[in-house]
Protein backbone atom coordinates (compact mmCIF):
# COMPACT_ATOMS: atom_id res chain seq x y z
CA UNK A 1 0.00 0.00 0.00
CA UNK A 2 2.71 2.45 1.32
CA UNK A 3 4.81 1.49 -1.70
CA UNK A 4 2.37 2.24 -4.39
CA UNK A 5 2.12 6.37 -3.24
CA UNK A 6 5.35 6.99 -2.90
CA UNK A 7 5.83 5.11 -6.55
CA UNK A 8 2.76 6.93 -7.93
CA UNK A 9 4.39 10.11 -6.56
CA UNK A 10 8.09 10.04 -7.95
CA UNK A 11 6.89 8.61 -11.13
CA UNK A 12 5.00 12.28 -11.61
CA UNK A 13 7.31 14.50 -10.17
CA UNK A 14 4.46 17.30 -10.03
CA UNK A 15 4.08 20.06 -7.57
CA UNK A 16 1.58 19.76 -5.16
CA UNK A 17 -1.86 21.30 -6.11
CA UNK A 18 -2.01 24.41 -4.07
CA UNK A 19 1.43 24.88 -4.97
CA UNK A 20 2.17 27.51 -7.64
CA UNK A 21 6.13 26.99 -7.75
CA UNK A 22 7.57 22.96 -8.02
CA UNK A 23 8.95 21.68 -4.45
CA UNK A 24 12.48 22.77 -3.47
CA UNK A 25 13.68 19.14 -3.90
CA UNK A 26 11.79 16.06 -5.43
CA UNK A 27 10.63 13.05 -3.80
CA UNK A 28 13.03 11.34 -5.13
CA UNK A 29 16.20 13.44 -3.96
CA UNK A 30 13.85 13.32 -0.37
CA UNK A 31 13.93 9.20 -0.66
CA UNK A 32 18.11 8.90 -1.74
CA UNK A 33 18.56 11.20 1.50
CA UNK A 34 16.65 9.20 3.71
CA UNK A 35 18.37 6.11 2.45
CA UNK A 36 21.64 7.60 2.81
CA UNK A 37 20.95 8.91 6.81
CA UNK A 38 19.58 5.64 7.54
CA UNK A 39 22.53 3.90 6.16
CA UNK A 40 25.23 6.08 7.79
CA UNK A 41 23.51 5.61 11.39
CA UNK A 42 23.52 1.91 11.30
CA UNK A 43 27.06 2.02 9.93
CA UNK A 44 27.61 4.09 12.53
CA UNK A 45 26.16 1.98 15.35
CA UNK A 46 27.52 -1.25 13.91
CA UNK A 47 30.92 0.59 14.37
CA UNK A 48 30.28 1.87 18.11
CA UNK A 49 29.25 -1.95 18.73
CA UNK A 50 32.21 -3.74 16.99
CA UNK A 51 34.44 -0.71 18.95
CA UNK A 52 32.88 -1.58 22.45
CA UNK A 53 32.58 -5.32 22.37
CA UNK A 54 35.57 -6.22 20.02
CA UNK A 55 38.22 -3.63 19.57
CA UNK A 56 38.48 -1.66 22.40
CA UNK A 57 40.66 -3.58 25.14
CA UNK A 58 38.92 -1.40 28.19
CA UNK A 59 35.44 -2.48 27.17
CA UNK A 60 36.13 -5.99 26.27
CA UNK A 61 32.75 -8.98 26.75
CA UNK A 62 34.72 -11.08 29.42
CA UNK A 63 33.84 -14.73 27.87
CA UNK A 64 35.00 -16.58 31.07
CA UNK A 65 32.97 -14.10 33.49
CA UNK A 66 30.10 -14.01 30.66
CA UNK A 67 29.62 -17.96 31.35
CA UNK A 68 29.84 -17.28 34.93
CA UNK A 69 27.01 -15.38 35.67
CA UNK A 70 24.63 -16.64 33.21
CA UNK A 71 22.98 -18.89 35.42
CA UNK A 72 22.42 -15.40 37.93
CA UNK A 73 20.85 -13.71 35.50
CA UNK A 74 18.99 -16.66 33.70
CA UNK A 75 17.32 -16.73 37.29
CA UNK A 76 16.69 -13.01 37.58
CA UNK A 77 15.26 -13.38 33.91
CA UNK A 78 12.85 -15.71 35.34
CA UNK A 79 11.81 -13.28 37.86
CA UNK A 80 11.09 -10.30 35.83
CA UNK A 81 9.22 -12.95 33.27
CA UNK A 82 7.12 -13.89 36.20
CA UNK A 83 6.35 -10.53 37.51
CA UNK A 84 5.53 -9.14 34.06
CA UNK A 85 2.90 -12.51 33.39
CA UNK A 86 1.33 -11.54 36.59
CA UNK A 87 1.36 -8.02 36.42
CA UNK A 88 0.26 -8.22 32.89
CA UNK A 89 -2.71 -10.08 33.39
CA UNK A 90 -3.78 -8.59 36.82
CA UNK A 91 -3.60 -5.12 35.31
CA UNK A 92 -5.46 -5.46 32.09
CA UNK A 93 -7.84 -7.43 33.81
CA UNK A 94 -8.59 -4.24 36.05
CA UNK A 95 -7.93 -2.13 33.59
CA UNK A 96 -11.11 -3.26 31.71
CA UNK A 97 -12.95 -2.10 35.01
CA UNK A 98 -11.32 1.02 35.37
CA UNK A 99 -11.97 1.69 31.63
CA UNK A 100 -15.78 0.37 32.21
CA UNK A 101 -15.77 2.92 35.24
CA UNK A 102 -14.53 5.57 32.98
CA UNK A 103 -17.72 5.27 30.75
CA UNK A 104 -19.91 5.07 33.46
CA UNK A 105 -23.53 7.03 33.52
CA UNK A 106 -23.16 6.54 37.44
CA UNK A 107 -21.19 9.97 38.44
CA UNK A 108 -20.05 8.13 41.47
CA UNK A 109 -18.24 5.05 39.77
CA UNK A 110 -17.45 7.68 37.51
CA UNK A 111 -15.65 9.96 39.67
CA UNK A 112 -14.25 7.54 41.93
CA UNK A 113 -12.25 5.59 39.05
CA UNK A 114 -11.25 9.16 37.69
CA UNK A 115 -9.79 9.87 40.82
CA UNK A 116 -7.98 6.81 40.87
CA UNK A 117 -6.89 6.79 37.31
CA UNK A 118 -5.12 10.71 38.16
CA UNK A 119 -3.38 9.38 41.30
CA UNK A 120 -1.54 6.42 39.90
CA UNK A 121 -1.25 8.18 36.42
CA UNK A 122 -0.24 11.13 38.27
CA UNK A 123 2.38 9.86 40.68
CA UNK A 124 5.69 7.98 39.85
CA UNK A 125 5.87 4.28 39.77
CA UNK A 126 9.22 4.34 41.84
CA UNK A 127 7.05 6.63 44.58
CA UNK A 128 4.33 4.45 44.62
CA UNK A 129 6.15 0.77 44.95
CA UNK A 130 7.99 2.62 47.76
CA UNK A 131 4.64 3.67 49.18
CA UNK A 132 3.92 0.05 49.00
CA UNK A 133 7.05 -2.10 50.24
CA UNK A 134 8.82 0.11 53.16
CA UNK A 135 5.16 2.67 54.11
CA UNK A 136 2.50 0.02 54.47
CA UNK A 137 4.67 -2.33 56.59
CA UNK A 138 5.29 -0.02 58.73
CA UNK A 139 2.23 0.71 59.96
CA UNK A 140 2.73 -2.76 61.91
CA UNK A 141 4.34 -3.16 65.40
CA UNK A 142 8.58 -3.66 64.53
CA UNK A 143 8.69 -7.35 63.52
CA UNK A 144 4.88 -7.95 63.00
CA UNK A 145 4.26 -7.63 59.34
CA UNK A 146 2.58 -11.25 58.60
CA UNK A 147 4.08 -11.15 55.08
CA UNK A 148 7.43 -12.53 54.67
CA UNK A 149 9.09 -12.41 51.33
CA UNK A 150 6.88 -8.99 50.40
CA UNK A 151 9.17 -7.45 48.07
CA UNK A 152 8.07 -9.76 45.23
CA UNK A 153 4.10 -9.30 46.43
CA UNK A 154 4.33 -5.92 46.34
CA UNK A 155 5.98 -5.19 43.11
CA UNK A 156 2.96 -7.03 41.36
CA UNK A 157 0.67 -5.04 43.02
CA UNK A 158 2.38 -1.55 42.57
CA UNK A 159 2.85 -2.75 38.69
CA UNK A 160 -1.00 -3.83 38.73
CA UNK A 161 -2.31 -0.55 40.62
CA UNK A 162 0.02 1.56 38.12
CA UNK A 163 -0.35 0.37 34.43
CA UNK A 164 -4.43 -0.78 35.59
CA UNK A 165 -4.42 3.37 34.86
CA UNK A 166 -2.63 2.98 32.04
CA UNK A 167 -4.82 0.06 29.98
CA UNK A 168 -7.85 1.78 31.93
CA UNK A 169 -7.22 4.92 30.00
CA UNK A 170 -6.23 2.63 26.63
CA UNK A 171 -9.69 1.29 26.99
CA UNK A 172 -11.84 4.24 27.59
CA UNK A 173 -10.24 5.58 24.71
CA UNK A 174 -10.99 2.63 22.91
CA UNK A 175 -14.66 2.73 24.24
CA UNK A 176 -14.81 6.21 22.96
CA UNK A 177 -14.11 5.67 19.54
CA UNK A 178 -16.69 3.31 18.80
CA UNK A 179 -19.41 5.44 17.30
CA UNK A 180 -22.67 6.63 19.67
CA UNK A 181 -24.70 4.39 17.05
CA UNK A 182 -23.55 1.24 17.74
CA UNK A 183 -24.94 1.15 21.31
CA UNK A 184 -27.71 3.05 19.98
CA UNK A 185 -28.50 0.50 17.74
CA UNK A 186 -27.89 -2.50 20.38
CA UNK A 187 -30.12 -1.05 22.72
CA UNK A 188 -33.25 -0.53 20.39
CA UNK A 189 -32.74 -4.35 19.70
CA UNK A 190 -33.91 -4.63 23.41
CA UNK A 191 -30.28 -5.64 24.58
CA UNK A 192 -29.27 -3.78 28.38
CA UNK A 193 -26.63 -1.42 29.33
CA UNK A 194 -24.79 -4.33 30.32
CA UNK A 195 -25.51 -6.44 26.95
CA UNK A 196 -24.76 -3.83 24.62
CA UNK A 197 -21.54 -3.02 26.49
CA UNK A 198 -20.67 -6.95 26.30
CA UNK A 199 -21.58 -8.22 22.89
CA UNK A 200 -21.20 -4.98 20.63
CA UNK A 201 -19.61 -1.75 22.55
CA UNK A 202 -16.32 -4.14 23.96
CA UNK A 203 -15.40 -5.89 21.22
CA UNK A 204 -14.87 -3.21 18.52
CA UNK A 205 -13.06 -1.20 21.42
CA UNK A 206 -10.55 -3.92 22.20
CA UNK A 207 -9.75 -3.35 18.91
CA UNK A 208 -8.62 -0.23 18.95
CA UNK A 209 -7.50 -0.16 22.55
CA UNK A 210 -4.93 -2.98 21.66
CA UNK A 211 -2.48 -1.42 20.02
CA UNK A 212 -2.43 1.10 23.32
CA UNK A 213 -2.13 -1.83 25.30
CA UNK A 214 0.25 -3.58 24.09
CA UNK A 215 2.60 -0.28 23.97
CA UNK A 216 1.28 -0.07 27.82
CA UNK A 217 2.56 -3.91 28.35
CA UNK A 218 5.71 -3.39 27.04
CA UNK A 219 6.33 -0.39 29.41
CA UNK A 220 5.55 -2.59 32.43
CA UNK A 221 8.44 -5.04 31.32
CA UNK A 222 10.88 -2.10 31.54
CA UNK A 223 9.09 -0.81 34.94
CA UNK A 224 10.18 -4.32 36.05
CA UNK A 225 13.95 -2.16 36.30
CA UNK A 226 12.16 0.12 39.11
CA UNK A 227 12.31 -2.73 41.55
CA UNK A 228 16.02 -2.76 41.86
CA UNK A 229 15.44 -0.57 44.43
CA UNK A 230 12.68 -3.07 46.77
CA UNK A 231 15.69 -5.39 46.68
CA UNK A 232 13.80 -7.39 44.05
CA UNK A 233 16.75 -9.47 42.39
CA UNK A 234 15.96 -8.71 38.70
CA UNK A 235 18.20 -8.17 36.00
CA UNK A 236 19.27 -3.87 36.95
CA UNK A 237 20.13 -5.57 40.59
CA UNK A 238 22.57 -8.52 39.09
CA UNK A 239 24.01 -5.89 36.94
CA UNK A 240 25.12 -3.41 39.86
CA UNK A 241 25.99 -6.69 41.67
CA UNK A 242 28.09 -7.83 39.46
CA UNK A 243 29.24 -4.51 38.00
CA UNK A 244 30.55 -3.35 41.62
CA UNK A 245 32.15 -6.64 42.24
CA UNK A 246 34.16 -7.43 39.26
CA UNK A 247 33.96 -3.53 38.00
CA UNK A 248 33.12 -4.79 34.51
CA UNK A 249 30.10 -3.07 33.03
CA UNK A 250 30.16 -4.17 29.37
CA UNK A 251 29.82 -8.30 30.57
CA UNK A 252 26.83 -7.80 32.40
CA UNK A 253 25.47 -4.76 30.32
CA UNK A 254 25.43 -7.27 27.59
CA UNK A 255 23.23 -10.15 29.02
CA UNK A 256 20.87 -7.37 30.56
CA UNK A 257 19.97 -6.03 27.23
CA UNK A 258 19.75 -9.78 25.44
CA UNK A 259 17.20 -10.15 28.67
CA UNK A 260 14.79 -7.63 28.42
CA UNK A 261 14.81 -7.89 24.05
CA UNK A 262 14.32 -11.73 25.33
CA UNK A 263 10.58 -10.17 26.55
CA UNK A 264 10.05 -7.24 24.58
CA UNK A 265 10.44 -8.93 21.52
CA UNK A 266 8.48 -11.85 21.50
CA UNK A 267 5.86 -9.34 23.52
CA UNK A 268 5.48 -7.22 20.55
CA UNK A 269 4.94 -10.08 18.29
CA UNK A 270 2.14 -11.25 20.12
CA UNK A 271 0.73 -7.86 19.77
CA UNK A 272 1.21 -7.72 16.52
CA UNK A 273 -1.09 -10.78 16.02
CA UNK A 274 -3.43 -10.20 18.39
CA UNK A 275 -3.69 -6.85 16.26
CA UNK A 276 -3.79 -8.45 12.83
CA UNK A 277 -5.92 -11.05 14.44
CA UNK A 278 -8.86 -8.65 15.52
CA UNK A 279 -8.27 -6.55 12.75
CA UNK A 280 -10.92 -5.94 9.74
CA UNK A 281 -11.38 -8.77 7.60
CA UNK A 282 -8.21 -10.37 9.75
CA UNK A 283 -9.66 -13.62 9.36
CA UNK A 284 -6.95 -14.71 6.39
CA UNK A 285 -3.66 -13.58 8.22
CA UNK B 1 8.45 31.29 6.44
CA UNK B 2 8.29 33.75 9.49
CA UNK B 3 7.57 30.90 11.95
CA UNK B 4 11.20 29.52 10.39
CA UNK B 5 13.01 32.54 10.52
CA UNK B 6 11.51 32.79 14.42
CA UNK B 7 13.03 28.65 14.94
CA UNK B 8 16.04 30.40 13.86
CA UNK B 9 16.38 33.08 15.89
CA UNK B 10 15.21 31.29 18.82
CA UNK B 11 17.88 28.17 18.28
CA UNK B 12 20.77 30.98 17.86
CA UNK B 13 19.42 32.81 21.19
CA UNK B 14 19.65 29.44 23.18
CA UNK B 15 22.64 28.83 21.41
CA UNK B 16 24.26 31.76 23.23
CA UNK B 17 22.91 31.44 26.75
CA UNK B 18 24.46 28.04 26.44
CA UNK B 19 27.98 29.44 25.17
CA UNK B 20 27.49 32.36 27.73
CA UNK B 21 26.78 29.77 30.73
CA UNK B 22 29.57 27.68 29.75
CA UNK B 23 32.31 31.08 29.25
CA UNK B 24 30.67 32.18 32.88
CA UNK B 25 31.18 28.98 34.59
CA UNK B 26 35.22 28.86 33.42
CA UNK B 27 35.59 32.28 34.02
CA UNK B 28 33.63 31.86 37.85
CA UNK B 29 36.49 29.18 39.07
CA UNK B 30 39.59 30.52 37.57
CA UNK B 31 40.73 32.47 40.06
CA UNK B 32 39.62 31.10 43.24
CA UNK B 33 41.03 28.34 44.95
CA UNK B 34 40.34 24.21 44.14
CA UNK B 35 37.60 22.39 44.92
CA UNK B 36 37.79 19.07 46.07
CA UNK B 37 34.87 17.40 45.03
CA UNK B 38 34.60 14.19 46.99
CA UNK B 39 31.99 11.33 46.14
CA UNK B 40 30.01 10.02 49.00
CA UNK B 41 27.22 7.75 49.43
CA UNK B 42 24.69 9.98 52.15
CA UNK B 43 22.92 8.85 53.84
CA UNK B 44 25.34 6.47 55.76
CA UNK B 45 24.84 7.92 59.60
CA UNK B 46 27.08 8.40 61.26
CA UNK B 47 29.82 9.23 58.60
CA UNK B 48 27.98 11.24 56.35
CA UNK B 49 24.03 12.40 56.07
CA UNK B 50 22.31 15.36 56.76
CA UNK B 51 20.51 16.61 59.86
CA UNK B 52 16.86 17.66 59.96
CA UNK B 53 17.53 21.12 58.23
CA UNK B 54 18.89 19.84 55.70
CA UNK B 55 22.62 20.38 56.71
CA UNK B 56 25.96 17.76 55.61
CA UNK B 57 27.06 16.59 58.54
CA UNK B 58 29.12 12.93 59.52
CA UNK B 59 32.71 11.93 60.52
CA UNK B 60 33.56 11.58 56.55
CA UNK B 61 32.59 15.54 56.59
CA UNK B 62 34.42 17.03 59.52
CA UNK B 63 37.57 14.52 58.38
CA UNK B 64 37.09 16.20 55.18
CA UNK B 65 36.94 19.52 56.89
CA UNK B 66 39.83 18.78 59.14
CA UNK B 67 41.84 17.62 56.09
CA UNK B 68 41.13 19.49 53.24
CA UNK B 69 40.39 22.74 54.30
CA UNK B 70 41.87 23.19 57.80
CA UNK B 71 45.12 21.24 56.61
CA UNK B 72 45.52 22.15 53.08
CA UNK B 73 43.57 25.17 52.20
CA UNK B 74 41.28 23.91 50.07
CA UNK B 75 37.58 23.63 49.69
CA UNK B 76 35.46 21.22 49.02
CA UNK B 77 31.96 19.79 48.25
CA UNK B 78 30.33 16.44 48.73
CA UNK B 79 28.73 15.03 45.51
CA UNK B 80 25.89 12.29 46.25
CA UNK B 81 26.56 9.18 44.36
CA UNK B 82 25.42 5.66 44.76
CA UNK B 83 27.75 3.27 46.57
CA UNK B 84 27.65 0.07 43.89
CA UNK B 85 28.75 2.65 41.13
CA UNK B 86 30.68 4.91 43.35
CA UNK B 87 34.44 3.66 42.38
CA UNK B 88 33.85 3.29 38.49
CA UNK B 89 32.45 7.43 38.95
CA UNK B 90 35.40 8.37 40.07
CA UNK B 91 37.69 6.75 37.55
CA UNK B 92 34.98 8.10 35.02
CA UNK B 93 35.94 11.58 36.75
CA UNK B 94 32.68 12.88 38.10
CA UNK B 95 35.01 13.63 41.59
CA UNK B 96 38.62 13.72 42.55
CA UNK B 97 38.36 11.36 46.10
CA UNK B 98 35.53 8.70 47.53
CA UNK B 99 35.41 9.53 51.06
CA UNK B 100 32.08 7.14 51.93
CA UNK B 101 33.12 5.01 54.51
CA UNK B 102 34.87 2.73 51.76
CA UNK B 103 36.94 -0.23 52.97
CA UNK B 104 39.85 -0.93 51.51
CA UNK B 105 40.04 -4.29 50.09
CA UNK B 106 42.50 -5.71 47.34
CA UNK B 107 39.75 -6.08 44.87
CA UNK B 108 38.80 -2.08 45.15
CA UNK B 109 43.05 -1.72 45.42
CA UNK B 110 42.96 -2.77 41.67
CA UNK B 111 40.86 0.29 40.25
CA UNK B 112 41.93 3.10 42.36
CA UNK B 113 44.77 4.24 45.17
CA UNK B 114 43.70 4.23 48.81
CA UNK B 115 45.23 6.74 51.32
CA UNK B 116 46.60 5.72 54.73
CA UNK B 117 43.47 4.08 56.85
CA UNK B 118 41.57 6.83 58.63
CA UNK B 119 38.99 4.15 60.74
CA UNK B 120 38.49 0.81 61.61
CA UNK B 121 35.49 -1.39 61.05
CA UNK B 122 33.51 -4.41 62.04
CA UNK B 123 31.21 -5.94 60.17
CA UNK B 124 28.43 -6.96 62.67
CA UNK B 125 25.18 -8.73 62.36
CA UNK B 126 21.76 -6.58 63.90
CA UNK B 127 18.78 -8.42 64.50
CA UNK B 128 15.11 -7.43 66.04
CA UNK B 129 15.25 -7.34 70.26
CA UNK B 130 13.02 -10.59 70.29
CA UNK B 131 15.30 -12.77 67.79
CA UNK B 132 16.19 -15.93 68.39
CA UNK B 133 19.65 -15.61 66.61
CA UNK B 134 22.42 -15.43 68.97
CA UNK B 135 25.17 -16.85 67.15
CA UNK B 136 26.56 -16.58 63.28
CA UNK B 137 25.08 -20.04 62.56
CA UNK B 138 21.69 -19.15 63.63
CA UNK B 139 21.70 -17.40 60.33
CA UNK B 140 21.62 -20.40 58.22
CA UNK B 141 18.31 -20.90 56.51
CA UNK B 142 17.18 -17.40 56.82
CA UNK B 143 17.27 -14.04 54.93
CA UNK B 144 19.59 -10.79 55.74
CA UNK B 145 19.35 -8.04 54.54
CA UNK B 146 22.74 -5.58 53.18
CA UNK B 147 23.77 -2.41 51.20
CA UNK B 148 24.97 -2.99 47.37
CA UNK B 149 28.26 -3.18 46.53
CA UNK B 150 29.22 -3.07 50.39
CA UNK B 151 31.72 -4.78 52.47
CA UNK B 152 28.69 -6.09 54.08
CA UNK B 153 27.07 -7.81 50.80
CA UNK B 154 30.73 -9.64 50.42
CA UNK B 155 30.50 -10.63 54.52
CA UNK B 156 27.48 -11.82 53.82
CA UNK B 157 27.67 -13.49 50.13
CA UNK B 158 30.87 -15.74 52.67
CA UNK B 159 28.32 -16.68 54.94
CA UNK B 160 25.99 -17.92 51.96
CA UNK B 161 29.53 -19.77 50.91
CA UNK B 162 29.59 -20.96 54.29
CA UNK B 163 26.29 -22.12 54.84
CA UNK B 164 26.25 -24.03 51.21
CA UNK B 165 24.02 -21.51 49.69
CA UNK B 166 21.69 -21.48 52.51
CA UNK B 167 20.81 -17.86 52.77
CA UNK B 168 18.70 -15.19 51.45
CA UNK B 169 20.53 -12.00 50.47
CA UNK B 170 18.37 -9.17 50.18
CA UNK B 171 20.27 -6.22 48.55
CA UNK B 172 19.28 -2.90 48.89
CA UNK B 173 20.47 0.50 47.14
CA UNK B 174 21.03 2.39 50.78
CA UNK B 175 21.69 0.55 54.06
CA UNK B 176 18.07 2.53 55.32
CA UNK B 177 16.53 0.52 52.68
CA UNK B 178 17.46 -2.95 54.98
CA UNK B 179 17.20 -1.62 57.76
CA UNK B 180 13.64 -0.20 57.02
CA UNK B 181 12.94 -4.00 56.13
CA UNK B 182 14.42 -5.57 59.29
CA UNK B 183 11.87 -3.84 61.14
CA UNK B 184 9.20 -4.49 58.44
CA UNK B 185 9.81 -8.43 58.69
CA UNK B 186 11.85 -8.87 55.50
CA UNK B 187 14.73 -10.08 57.13
CA UNK B 188 15.97 -11.69 59.69
CA UNK B 189 19.13 -9.98 60.06
CA UNK B 190 21.47 -7.13 58.78
CA UNK B 191 25.05 -7.39 58.42
CA UNK B 192 26.74 -4.08 57.97
CA UNK B 193 29.37 -1.92 59.49
CA UNK B 194 29.22 -1.67 63.32
CA UNK B 195 29.32 2.37 63.59
CA UNK B 196 26.36 2.51 61.26
CA UNK B 197 24.75 -0.47 63.01
CA UNK B 198 25.92 1.26 66.24
CA UNK B 199 24.21 4.64 64.99
CA UNK B 200 21.21 2.63 64.35
CA UNK B 201 20.50 0.31 67.55
CA UNK B 202 21.44 3.47 69.83
CA UNK B 203 18.33 5.26 68.10
CA UNK B 204 15.75 2.23 67.72
CA UNK B 205 14.90 0.41 71.05
CA UNK B 206 13.22 -3.03 68.72
CA UNK B 207 16.45 -3.85 67.43
CA UNK B 208 19.94 -4.86 68.84
CA UNK B 209 23.84 -6.77 68.29
CA UNK B 210 24.08 -10.34 68.06
CA UNK B 211 26.78 -10.80 70.53
CA UNK B 212 29.57 -12.89 71.02
CA UNK B 213 33.43 -12.76 69.82
CA UNK B 214 34.46 -12.28 66.30
CA UNK B 215 37.22 -11.83 63.92
CA UNK B 216 38.38 -9.07 66.03
CA UNK B 217 38.95 -10.67 69.05
CA UNK B 218 40.87 -13.25 67.09
CA UNK B 219 42.58 -10.72 65.65
CA UNK B 220 43.73 -9.68 68.86
CA UNK B 221 42.06 -5.91 68.61
CA UNK B 222 40.60 -4.19 70.88
CA UNK B 223 37.32 -6.24 70.39
CA UNK B 224 33.79 -4.28 70.79
CA UNK B 225 31.21 -6.68 72.82
CA UNK B 226 29.10 -7.67 69.47
CA UNK B 227 30.23 -10.44 67.51
CA UNK B 228 32.28 -9.25 64.30
CA UNK B 229 33.13 -11.05 61.47
CA UNK B 230 35.58 -9.32 59.30
CA UNK B 231 37.85 -6.34 60.36
CA UNK B 232 38.15 -3.90 58.15
CA UNK B 233 40.04 -0.54 57.44
CA UNK B 234 38.68 2.89 55.88
CA UNK B 235 41.07 4.94 53.42
CA UNK B 236 39.88 7.70 51.03
CA UNK B 237 39.79 6.95 47.27
CA UNK B 238 42.23 8.48 44.68
CA UNK B 239 42.07 7.62 41.19
CA UNK B 240 45.67 5.86 40.10
CA UNK B 241 47.25 8.47 38.76
CA UNK B 242 46.48 11.52 41.39
CA UNK B 243 49.59 9.79 43.29
CA UNK B 244 50.79 13.11 44.25
CA UNK B 245 47.73 14.54 45.47
CA UNK B 246 47.38 11.35 47.94
CA UNK B 247 50.82 12.28 49.69
CA UNK B 248 49.11 15.24 50.33
CA UNK B 249 46.58 14.11 51.73
CA UNK B 250 48.35 11.28 53.72
CA UNK B 251 50.36 14.00 54.83
CA UNK B 252 47.26 15.86 56.43
CA UNK B 253 45.66 13.12 57.64
CA UNK B 254 49.27 12.10 60.10
CA UNK B 255 48.97 16.09 60.82
CA UNK B 256 45.28 15.89 61.98
CA UNK B 257 45.87 12.70 64.09
CA UNK B 258 49.34 14.64 65.40
CA UNK B 259 47.51 17.54 66.25
CA UNK B 260 44.62 16.32 68.17
CA UNK B 261 41.87 17.10 65.69
CA UNK B 262 41.34 13.39 65.06
CA UNK B 263 40.55 12.63 68.26
CA UNK B 264 38.38 15.49 68.76
CA UNK B 265 35.83 14.29 65.55
CA UNK B 266 36.47 10.07 66.54
CA UNK B 267 34.99 11.25 70.24
CA UNK B 268 32.01 13.47 68.63
CA UNK B 269 30.41 10.57 66.91
CA UNK B 270 32.21 7.31 68.70
CA UNK B 271 31.94 7.77 72.13
CA UNK B 272 31.96 4.14 72.89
Amino acid sequence: MAGSYSGAATAEGDPEADGDVGPAVSDRTVRRIGVGISVAFAAAVLAMLAFILVINPRSRVDPDLLVTIVPRFFEAWLLVLGIFLAGSVSSVFFGIFVGLGRVSNSSITNSIASVYVEFFRGTPLLFQLIVIFFGIPALWPPGAFPIENFAVPAAIIGLTLNHAAYVGEAIRGGIGSVPDGQMEAARSLGMSYVQSMREVVLPQAWRNALAAIGNDQVILVKDTSLLTVIAVPELISEFRDVNSATFDPWTPIVLVAVAYLGITLPLGKAVRYLEARSDWGGDDR
Amino acid sequence: MDRRTYLKSGAGAATGLLLAGCVGGTGGSGGETETITIGSDIPYRPFEYETESGELTGFDVEIAQAVFEEEMGLDYEFQKTSFDGIIQSLNNGNFRVIMSAMTITDDRDEQVDFSDPYFTAYQTIVVLNDSDIDERSDLKGTSVGVQKGTTGAGAAEGLKEEFDGDLTLKKFDQINGAFNALINNQVVAVINDNTVNAEFVANNDNVRFVEGEGEAAAQGKNAPPYLTLTVEEYGIAFREDDDDFREEVNDALAAIRDSGAYEEIYANYFSG
